[in-house]
């Protein structure tokens, strides 16, 4: 079996792998973390913790999933808020923790409602022997306003919140930012220039997955009424990596522990080449367990042997510089898409997509049941090869639009869908 | 034993599996499955309703283009027909388009749905001699434009070989039942043992109705001349009507021969084997690779252990020994049984003198002459459900056409 380093550094903390559980009902308690350690994690941002004066009082159920044909857990949203176990309790089990595992990392999360709820938390967790606080600024289901998403809109609040931090603990500080913002840099310089020395991101998105049509309301259904939460899962992956990206791009080098929606190797390998250096995971441990860290690990040990990287960190953020605004993208030439015509099995949905959705470029012999493309038509969007169900539309012939400089040899159209 | 052949077999999803199957479809444009259905009942339609979670739109489409669809998805051989094309065995295997028919049927049932409306009555009145499949089909029709409908069955029950031929383990008489009901509730009207012919005449029956459909069927069987009065002897569908008429409660012998390879042939020794028989042996014409019964009754025979010796003809018989010789190699293969039951086909019992071609009857787009008309398999065409509700619906609509109604294309 392979064996590669998955270490990496994150503000000067080590983690002997990427992998951590995301402040959340994941990493609850001393058991729960216990186990998540053996199983091979490399740290645990331990469940949010609050101040005394704020009781958590959770509703039941408070959960729902979004469905698509037969996939559960598209998408997943939770009511929950921070951690429920009194204050004592949370600081001891951090304790114990770093006493018995103290070469796995423990973050810490803590949410307050004032400046001296930050200082004294920051304390608090620092003198348990938390090697990291992440200071959540985003949670969007809190019943105190005072508390999670809506601070983390307000740049002044996450700076005023991140100094006081910093005032009670010298340790390594993330803060963790909401994606029910516009533009999440003015929030994450803020809290940067405040002292924090990374970015976590993204939190859970405001959601409402679905409505009950018998009941009127949304899900879940508590005593007849429900409310907007957080949404997690695969779903919101595109959403979090386009936030990462934006970070990168607004704050050059910046360290971000990258979340929201990894479930595979492939997954973890998106965020750090967008720029993450560690990652969180929650909603897949829901649905799965911690043991999905076991193939994230070993799969992203193939993909560095393959693209022959011995140190994880030469991979964190290698698509940045690629991923560029859309008026700089080479827009001088097209590709038309390559029908395989033995692998085609004669569905048509090419058809049914090209005309219905693009350029009615594609028409489809009755007889043969075979597709064939007319490029005065076709302008190279390449849906019919998204739709084709066995992939049996590729990259055919690329040409330049009429007017247009340069050689069709020098361009690199080739993506991976096209097998 | 009884249990045993009481006991609905085949596919069975449930919301969860269906979906999955459903989504396994391509959503083909122009669908191999739709253009191979002779009932039209357009499988491509109702599971992009299914994949599209409208249960209920998925039961409108079967329920209005096959008026007997849930007994369709139960006896249909599927693979001969829509899943023949089907583009997903490009990939794998094709789509169990039974099976999804089947779950959307039990879910019109579950949902008490009444789908088919009666028209309004149009004053004119239509005499079905016969219950199978294509007088039903035909019946269905021909209420939904408006005609008062009256059937003329002979046996006690209706549902023709369907009640009396197809296995309660392949179609249980409740469905047939829910079938006969869902007529009378669009008002038909049943005449119960009443064989035309013999109880009234077809003359009769011309006069009180504006049209008369003679729908049936193949219900005697055909003999092998050796085996004539033989004791030992006794006809497939004669077996299968007892059983079913005993709801499995029927004893069997211990030793049985079975001479026939078709779909009548598998549901004799699979009943048997059923009921606790345990020697059946199933001698074929055939040879296993021009096999006629379907894939799905095959199957099922041999996961119930009947032994099949195909490409064999009887050659001599004397009471219960019986000797058969290899149609393409010199062998002969000699047997000794307790019961013989030969499946060698069935014909017309009754048909009224009506203008005959080799145990069809002579028609153009089912008109004989006068105002008769006919459909099922006594007309040319496979011999199977789903071409009897072709049939029936085809005939139907020829009906129509003769009374006046609209043209049917």
């Amino acid at each position: 079996m392979i064996n590669k380093d998955l270490s990496i550094d994150f503000c000067g903390v080590h983690f002997e792998n990427p992998f951590c559980l995301s402040s959340s009902p994941v990493g609850n308690c001393y058991e729960m973390c216990k186990k998540a350690y053996e199983t091979g994690w490399g740290g645990i941002v331990f469940k949010t913790i609050g101040p005394k004066s704020f009781i958590v009082d959770e509703v039941s159920p408070r959960f729902d999933i979004l469905n698509k044909e037969s996939t559960d857990f598209v998408g997943f949203k939770n009511m929950e808020q921070i951690a429920e176990h009194p204050l004592e309790e949370n600081l001891a089990d951090i304790k114990r923790l770093k006493e018995e595992f103290p070469d796995k990392v423990l973050i810490a999360s803590i949410m307050g409602t004032n400046e001296q709820d930050w200082e004294e938390l920051a304390r608090l967790v620092t003198e348990a022997g938390a090697d990291m606080i992440e200071t959540n600024f985003s949670c969007p289901q809190m019943t105190s306003h005072a508390m999670g998403s809506d601070v983390g809109t307000n740049p002044e609040l996450c700076a005023k919140y991140v100094r006081a931090c910093k005032r009670g603990s010298s340790l390594p500080l993330i803060a963790k930012m909401t994606p029910n913002i516009t533009d999440m840099v003015p929030c994450a310089k803020a809290c940067m220039e405040a002292g924090a020395d990374a970015i976590s991101a993204i939190n859970t998105i405001k959601s409402i997955t679905d409505i009950d049509l018998e009941r009127k309301t949304a899900m879940p259904i508590i005593n007849g009424k429900s409310s907007i939460s957080g949404y997690s899962g695969k779903a919101v992956k595109p959403v979090a990596l386009r936030f990462i990206q934006q970070l990168r791009d607004g704050i050059p080098d910046l360290p971000i522990s990258g979340i929201g929606g990894i479930e595979t190797w492939e997954d973890a390998a998106e965020f750090i080449l967008c720029g993450a250096t560690t990652l969180q995971v929650t909603t897949a441990i829901m649905q799965y367990g911690y043991r999905i860290v076991e193939d994230m690990k070993n799969g992203l040990m193939h993909y560095m042997e393959e693209q022959g990287v011995e140190h994880l960190s030469d991979l964190v953020g290698l698509a940045n510089k690629n991923i560029i605004p859309a008026e700089s993208l080479d827009r001088d030439y097209k590709v038309y898409p390559d029908f395989d015509l033995d692998a085609c099995i004669g569905c048509g949905r090419c058809y049914v997509s090209c005309f219905d959705g693009a350029h009615q470029a594609i028409s489809f012999d009755s007889e043969t049941r075979k597709p064939t493309c007319d490029h005065d038509k076709c302008v190279g969007c390449h849906l019919c090869a998204l739709v084709c169900p066995v992939h049996a539309i590729g990259m055919g012939e690329i040409v330049l639009k009429e007017g247009r400089a340069g050689q069709p040899s020098d361009k690199h159209p080739f993506n991976k869908h096209w097998l | 034993m009884k249990e045993t052949y009481m006991k609905e077999c085949g596919t069975s999803f449930n919301a969860l599996t269906v979906n999955e199957e459903a989504s396994r479809c391509l959503l083909c444009y122009d669908a191999p499955c739709s253009k191979a259905c002779p009932a039209n009942t357009d499988p491509a339609r109702f599971i992009r309703s299914v994949r599209f979670k409208n249960y209920k739109g998925a039961a409108e489409i079967i329920r209005e283009n096959n008026g007997l669809g849930d007994i369709c998805a139960r006896v249909c051989p599927t693979e001969k027909y829509c899943q023949l094309g089907c583009s997903r065995s490009g990939i794998d295997r094709p789509i169990d388009i039974g099976g999804i028919q089947k779950f959307v049927t039990d879910f019109e049932k579950a949902s008490h749905m009444h789908i088919l409306e009666k028209g309004t009555p149009n004053g004119k009145k239509v005499g079905i001699i016969g219950t199978g499949p294509a007088a039903l089909e035909a019946g269905l029709r021909l209420l939904i434009m408006g005609y008062q409908v009256d059937f003329y069955e002979k046996e006690g029950l209706a549902g023709g070989y369907l009640r009396t031929g197809i296995p309660e383990y392949r179609l249980p008489n409740a469905i047939v039942d829910d079938n006969i009901h869902r007529l009378e509730n669009l008002g038909a009207t049943f005449h119960y043992n009443t064989e035309i012919g013999k109880d009234r005449t077809l003359e009769d029956l011309k006069e009180k109705f504006d049209a008369v459909l003679v729908a049936v069927g193949y219900s005697k069987a055909k003999c092998l001349p050796m085996f004539e009065k033989n004791p030992y002897v006794i006809s497939a569908i004669d077996f299968l009507h007892n059983v079913k008429a005993d709801q499995g409660s029927h004893d069997v012998k211990n030793n049985v021969l079975v001479i026939g390879g078709g779909d009548v042939a598998m549901d004799v020794v699979t009943t048997l084997k059923k009921l606790g028989c345990e020697h059946v042996t199933d001698v074929v014409y055939e040879e296993l690779s021009e096999f006629l019964a379907s894939e799905k009754e095959l199957a099922g025979a041999r996961e119930a252990g009947v032994t099949i010796i195909d490409g064999y003809v009887p050659d001599a018989v004397n009471e219960n020994v019986v000797t058969f010789k290899a149609r393409h190699i010199d062998a002969t293969y000699t047997l000794t049984a307790d019961q013989i039951i030969l499946a060698v086909g069935q014909k017309p019992d009754q048909t009224f003198g009506l203008p005959m071609e080799a145990n069809e009857v002579k028609e153009d787009n089912y008109h004989v002459d006068g105002n008769v008309f006919v459909a099922g398999d006594i007309t040319k065409g496979d011999k199977t459900v789903v071409w009897a509700v072709k049939k029936g619906k085809e005939a139907a609509c020829a009906i129509d056409s003769y009374l006046g109604g609209k043209d049917h294309d």
